[in-house]
């Protein structure tokens, strides 16, 4: 950028600029995010429940609320498909807690229960509206973008400052630089194909 | 960009002090926040990649609700919103240098965090809470 000091390549007053920029924009973001993945009753990911590891080993998923599960049900009817779902097979009350053989036979978890939706059903309830499915693709690029620039560039104030090395600073710099990248191409794919 | 300080002769002092005050644990407590969330944040976006794949996807998400990952997601909240209102705090310096009191909206805002963490955590924190009492 010019500036009265003559061009210089190595400001990074518009990157200090985008810092706060992009700080502030992300709290709206969190936001959201956190409402939409842990308080949202019918689109959340995260549901009240606990699985432990053995529990997930044994193929338990995690319950979701009855709002989400209506919501599921009425999305797949809609789309004439997995219609009136068979009922998923959760090992025995028993040993979901720890007591009694894990070969004892299920299920015995009440019917509803057993037809729950899993994490990934939950999820396309966002992206089944196609409307939504792109501003919800939008608002997550974005998301990432904002998320990834700001940290790298925190990143790097704090590698910045500790290196003392003029190599070693370099190569940190264009290190973690190449990492935000790749994670941009990996998150933004991840975006894009969900769904489709 | 850094200047080379003429160093204390080592005899005298052999090892940098800094005085912690207030205002310097914010910084640093901003900057050690600011680590945590960048691991957090790779992780996260690395594990997402199964988002593409129904079982991979359903196995991801299954593994947030493990005993552990409720702990380690109160955590999360907690730097969040420490990283979130002290960088508001920052930010509202430097474009409207707005200086108030600061000890005393370090403070404040310790408390206003408090009660952001309270409502956000509660989800986590029940879920764990049932667990726990069978």
């Amino acid at each position: 950028m010019a500036s009265k000091y003559g061009r210089t390549a190595r400001s990074s007053a518009f990157q200090w600029f985008a810092h706060r920029i992009t700080g502030t924009f992300l709290i709206f973001l969190l936001i959201t995010h956190f409402w939409v993945q842990h308080f949202d009753r019918v689109t959340a990911s995260i549901s009240h429940d606990v699985v432990t590891h053995d529990q997930a080993e044994t193929g338990v998923l995690p319950r979701y609320s009855d709002e989400a599960a209506a919501a599921v049900r009425a999305s797949q009817a809609r789309d004439g498909q997995r219609a009136p779902e068979t009922p998923r097979v959760v090992p025995a009350q028993d040993s979901r807690f720890g007591q009694g053989d894990a070969d004892a036979p299920g299920p015995t978890h009440p019917p509803a229960e057993n037809a729950g939706p899993e994490p990934y059903d939950v999820l396309m309830l966002r992206l089944a509206d196609p409307v939504y499915a792109v501003l919800w693709k939008g608002f997550n690029l974005l998301f990432l973008l904002f998320a990834l620039h700001h940290g790298f560039y925190g990143l790097n104030n704090i590698l910045t400052d500790y290196i003392r090395n003029d190599m070693a600073r370099v190569g940190a710099t264009a290190l973690s630089w190449t990492l935000a990248l790749v994670l941009f191409l990996v998150g933004a794919y991840s975006v894009i194909v969900a769904g489709l | 960009m850094a200047v080379a300080a003429p160093r204390a002769t080592p005899a005298a002092q052999p090892v940098q002090r800094y005085k912690v005050r207030t205002g310097m644990f914010a910084w640093m407590l901003h900057r050690l926040t600011g680590l945590a969330l960048i691991g957090y944040l790779v992780l996260h976006i690395w594990g997402l990649k199964s988002i593409t794949n129904r079982e991979a996807y359903n196995a991801l998400i299954t593994s947030y609700h493990a005993p552990i990952f409720k702990v380690g997601e109160f955590l999360l909240l907690g730097a969040v919103i420490y990283h979130a209102l002290n960088g508001l705090r920052i930010v509202l310096i430097d474009f409207v240098g707005w200086s108030p009191n600061q000890k005393r909206l370090f403070w404040t805002l310790g408390a206003v965090a408090a009660v952001l963490f309270a409502v956000g955590g509660y989800p986590s924190l029940a879920a764990l809470f049932d667990y726990l009492n069978g």
